[in-house]
């Protein structure tokens, strides 16, 4: 268990060095910073200003615009090379510090902070939600396998699985919000029970289609799963059908489920930028947008940096879950 | 049929009259056809039949252990009891406590992800309401019981960890942690190492007898049969061909189907490198069979009226009954193996016989009766 730990922790750190690697690298050779802090004073020759032979544009009170360009560029380590640029700014996020934000010179821990919460809450709702309808839609669908209600099941989550997140979202939107208005159309912030109440229609649009995947899986395994002979005993033995379901049937068959509940919580990060635009939910998802847009890698960097460990995370765990489900990974 | 005697005194189990049929694309499989048989309180049955024979399906309809696609009818009185009726109402502590199955392969009859002991401590619990810690003591017990060695620590193991004897130990522990009146044992050492087979047979004998329980052992194997049954019914084709208590079937059987299974057991008295007898051909597809005897194209004393309609079982339950109009011992039969042979050898100098010349100084097996035209395997297109 021990060296099973270990190996996690550095393949973990090497999926960060790689992921923080390519963003700054992507970040730092497609477009130059520079103009992202200080604009059209990046085009300033500032050597030719020092040297006498070209005319700063405003001097004013403030000092040079050369002096600004130059202070920007000692802050954002901005006058070393990219591949120093990166170990700098790796040393400084290993102390904690993740740099500070071109937009609004805020510090990115700060922005996370306060964005993420939100996130993490949303994703973690949008997942209870998925299993907690997948797994006894699966199992119903599975013991009517091709009855009606295993035929309808199976329209309604190709149904689900095609609508895209945002018109998903917008129904929802429509029907429970503002037709029936059970839940809040836009974030409340405030207490945590009003924020937890304000995600629900959120996390059902994220959940829904997740739940309609998982759903396909979990039938396809049960139905392989009651042919099995260890079914056929529990039968002989004459437990009541749901019994053997869940004492017997479902563990065995919960194998794809929980490998592609690892994988989609990636898919399930790239929906909630969408959700959270639809619903107005103040999450790293609307500020890795703006973030993009306006070139700020720093926050770019520490949000991607956060999406992959939490990716590495959740497949880690979702290890441990195999060696749950089945003892015989536990032996090898 | 005729009609049952009910409870105390009559049979424990008594089957009339029952068919199975799966309906398929390719159209409908006739896995049961007219089975009826009785089974008394602590007696065994030996049902005995190649792949293919019905053997498992009518253990698996007793059970009500078949796939929803199953089309069953007729009828199987437990006690008394409508076992069907019973099932399609969802009688609780039944099955398990009645009546319970073994099934052939110990590798796949135990659940990969739950320990030993809980297997086994299930049923107690559910059927009987015992407390977890007693159902596992009891487990114990029923480890011990079946020679399991070091119960105590094997409760706490995963089927994996268990050698495949081991396992078919533990499902054996399994089925009669409730004390059942009838078990069902379907093929239960065909999947295990062969050094094992006979102690788990004894085994399940054994246990059968203690406990004054009732068994239905099936098997492909005549010689499993012998000095374990007390009744005997050799299935082919979804049919009983032949059915008798064991001493009458094995000191007189009449059925050639039977005669042939009997001579393609090895035994230990044969000659060193003596070529065992096997039984040409393959058995029927159960889809679309002709109206004939299944058994015909197989068959060395089949004639010419074989063809003509399904031969009847002879008699009624509990006496000797066979489905034969040719039965072997009997001057009828004798007749058509001799007219059948003669056949043969007027035909083999014709179109030099297909069944080559390799079992010259033994009788030959398998020959039409309609001249040798055609392979033993064609599936009685009679």
């Amino acid at each position: 268990m021990a060296r099973f730990l270990a190996r996690r922790l550095v393949l973990l750190a090497a999926v960060l060095l790689a992921v923080t690697f390519c963003g700054f690298a992507a970040m730092n050779l497609l477009g130059d910073p520079l103009v992202n802090v200080v604009g059209v004073l990046a085009e300033l020759d500032c050597e030719a200003i020092a040297a006498g032979t070209a005319q700063d544009t405003a001097v004013d009170a403030a000092g040079s615009d050369c002096d600004t360009v130059a202070a920007a560029k000692a802050q954002y380590h901005l006058d070393r090379a990219v591949p120093t640029r990166y170990l700098l700014w790796l040393g400084d996020m290993l102390t904690g510090d993740f740099g500070t934000s071109f937009q609004n010179d805020q510090p990115v821990s700060a922005v996370l902070r306060e964005k993420l919460p939100e996130t993490l809450m949303l994703l973690v709702m949008a997942q209870i939600v998925s299993v907690g309808i997948a797994v006894p839609w699966g199992v119903i669908a599975a013991y009517r396998a091709n009855r009606a209600f295993d035929r309808g099941s199976t329209v309604a989550s190709f149904g689900l699985l095609a609508v895209p997140n945002f018109a998903l979202g917008v129904v929802l939107l429509y029907l429970l919000a503002l037709r029936w208005q059970i839940f809040p159309s836009a974030y409340e912030s405030g207490d945590f029970a009003s924020r937890v109440f304000s995600l629900v229609l959120p996390a059902f649009t994220l959940g829904l289609p997740l739940a309609a995947g998982y759903q396909r899986l979990l039938r396809t395994d049960l139905i392989t799963t009651l042919q099995e002979d260890y079914v056929h005993m529990a039968r002989a033995k004459g437990l009541p059908p749901m019994r053997i379901m869940f004492r017997h049937a479902l563990r065995p068959s919960l194998f794809s489920v929980v490998t592609v509940f690892g994988v989609s919580t990636g898919t399930l990060i790239g929906g909630s930028l969408v959700v959270e635009q639809i619903f107005g939910i103040p999450g790293i998802g609307r500020e890795i947008v703006t973030a993009v847009v306006r070139d700020d890698f720093p926050v770019v960097l520490a949000i991607v940096m956060v999406v992959a460990i939490t990716f590495v995370v959740i497949n880690f765990l979702v290890d441990l879950l195999y060696s749950w489900l089945d003892p015989r990974v536990r032996t090898r | 049929m005729a009609g049952f005697e009910l409870a105390s005194g009559g049979p424990l189990l008594s089957v009339r009259d029952l068919r199975v049929r799966f309906v398929t694309e390719r159209g409908a499989v006739n896995a049961v056809n007219d089975v009826s048989f009785d089974l008394h309180e602590g007696e065994t049955l030996a049902i005995v039949g190649e792949s293919g024979s019905g053997k498992s399906v009518t253990a698996k309809t007793l059970m009500n252990l078949l796939p929803r696609t199953a089309r069953v009818s007729g009828e199987v009185r437990f006690d008394g009891q409508d076992v069907r009726a019973l099932a399609s109402c969802g009688a609780k502590h039944f099955f398990g406590v009645q009546m319970t199955m073994v099934f052939q392969d110990p590798m796949t009859s135990l659940n990969p992800v739950k320990k030993v002991g809980e297997q086994i401590a299930e049923g107690l619990r559910y059927h009987l309401g015992r407390s977890r810690g007693e159902a596992l003591s009891e487990a114990e017990n029923l480890l011990a019981d079946v020679g399991v060695p070091e119960p105590g620590r094997r409760v706490s193991q995963y089927p994996h960890e268990l050698s495949g004897g081991l396992r078919q130990r533990v499902v054996i522990a399994m089925a009669l942690s409730c004390r059942p009146r009838l078990l069902i044992a379907d093929e239960p050492t065909t999947a295990v190492d062969v050094t094992v087979q006979r102690r788990l047979l004894d085994l399940l004998d054994g246990l059968r007898r203690d406990r004054g329980m009732a068994m239905i052992l099936i098997t492909h194997d005549l010689g499993v049969a012998r000095g374990r049954a007390d009744e005997v019914a050799v299935m082919y084709a979804g049919r009983i061909v032949e059915t008798a208590d064991a001493g009458t079937l094995f000191g007189d059987m009449r059925h050639p189907y039977t005669e042939a299974l009997m001579r393609s057991i090895p035994r230990i008295d044969d000659p060193v490198h003596h070529r065992l007898d096997p039984i040409p051909g393959r058995p029927p597809e159960l889809i679309d069979p002709p109206d004939a005897c299944a058994f015909a194209p197989r068959c060395r004393y089949a004639r010419h009226d074989c063809h003509d309609g399904v031969p009847e079982l002879s008699g009624s339950v509990g006496m000797h009954r066979f489905a034969c109009l040719h039965p072997t011992g009997a001057e009828r039969g004798q007749a058509a193996l001799a007219a059948n042979r003669a056949a043969h050898s007027s035909s083999r100098d014709g179109d030099g016989g297909k069944d080559g010349s390799g079992n010259s100084g033994k009788p030959d097996r398998g020959e039409k009766p309609d001249g040798g035209s055609g392979k033993p395997d064609d599936g009685g297109s009679g």
